[in-house]
């Protein structure tokens, strides 16, 4: 494998209680391809629903369907509908960049990933939406999935400086086997 | 006598309520002020103050009950009184007093934590930024508590983290002293 070989996120997507697209934040060296992202994402989504058809799901749904041999996508629910994605590229970051943990550089090379390794990813995106949630300036948007249809105007994206920048630096910071970000 | 009111007995009985509670409650009375008044947020600052000093007139009662403190003796006291016995009860802070002028009537209270702004993000509508000081109230809650106990004081905010500012600084100063007033005309 060429470019980094250490995995790294390719993608996050917050996506809404009726699938309607909250927040994609896009990571090197992927950021023009913001029509594969979406379309990657949109058929997650379906995989959602056939995981919460099957049984009774935990938050992590762990891996999603891997895509190629490079691209896999992980997700998580929460209760409340809310769900977060997350693409993984197996073959990481072009190696220019500077990787913001030097501790990132020395990892050996990995082939696969287990579901847990994208816990610590996970749990600092839900944390970042909690604290835009509370945000009293931020209104998340309640809407029936009728109204979302038909609806005119805005979207519900997601606006807020802190919460992209956070989003950002997750995305950027995560490396496999990290346990805290 | 600062120690004294330190180690008095409000120690013992401090009633504690759920910060996010606080924090959610207050920040949706900001955001409601600023949908009322159609983002005028030099209203908002207004009635926030106003808000606070309603606050403040009732809270002083309170204040003077469970910590059992006596008068200040001069305005430094009061300064020190208000962020370390204060702040403490009400909200567990203790904002840093400094910035003295030195006439001794002027202060600033540096916020490291401000408990009332955990979350907030103000809205990016270009002005919020620069018009909407958000924690206004307790400007209001200090100018009314020190009413009750014969100070006439100014207090507003200078800086605010929330605006991008590297400190939260409010300025108080010391107007004057309200002397006793006989009622007129009382034989």
């Amino acid at each position: 494998m060429a470019l980094g070989s250490t995995p790294a996120i390719a993608c996050i997507g917050i996506i809404g209680q009726h699938d309607n697209p909250l927040h994609i934040s896009l990571f090197p060296p992927h950021e023009d391809e913001e029509l594969d992202m979406s379309f990657l994402l949109n058929s997650s989504l379906d995989i959602f629903d056939i995981r919460l058809r099957n049984k009774t799901v935990d938050q992590d749904l762990g891996l999603l369907h891997a895509v190629d041999e490079r691209l896999a996508t992980y997700g998580w629910l929460t209760n409340t509908g809310i769900k977060f994605i997350i693409a993984i590229d197996m073959m990481g970051r072009p190696p220019t960049e500077t990787t913001p943990n030097p501790q990132a550089r020395n990892l050996p090379p990995v082939l696969g990933l287990r579901d847990s390794e994208l816990k610590p990813a996970f749990k600092a995106i839900q944390s970042a939406y909690i604290a835009l949630l509370m945000n009293p300036f931020y209104t998340p948007e309640v809407r029936t999935p009728m109204q979302v249809m038909h609806a005119t105007g805005k979207s519900a994206e997601i606006t807020s400086k802190k919460f992209i920048n956070e989003i950002q630096r997750i995305g950027k910071t995560w490396y496999p086997g990290i346990t805290s970000i | 006598m600062l120690d004294k009111a330190k180690s008095g007995i409000w120690k013992s009985r401090v009633e504690k309520v759920n910060a996010e509670l606080v924090t959610l409650t207050y920040g949706t009375i900001v955001a409601q002020l600023c949908a009322d008044y159609e983002n005028d947020y030099a209203q908002v600052n207004q009635q926030l103050e106003k808000m606070g000093y309603n606050i403040g007139v009732r809270l002083i009662e309170d204040f003077l009950a469970k910590t059992s403190t006596a008068r200040c003796g001069n305005f430094r006291d009061t300064a020190d009184m208000i962020s370390k016995i204060g702040f403490k009860i009400f909200l567990n802070i203790t904002p840093t007093v400094t910035n003295w002028t030195a006439d001794n009537k002027s202060f600033s209270l540096l916020f490291d934590e401000n408990p009332l702004a955990d979350f907030v993000e103000l809205p990016d509508d270009g002005r919020a930024q620069d018009e909407l000081w958000f924690s206004n109230i307790l400007c209001g809650v200090l100018r009314g508590a020190l009413e009750m106990v014969q100070m006439s004081i100014e207090a507003h905010f200078v800086s605010d983290i929330l605006r991008g500012n590297d400190t939260t600084e409010m300025r108080v100063t010391l107007l004057r002293m309200i002397e006793d007033e006989l009622p007129p005309d009382d034989e």
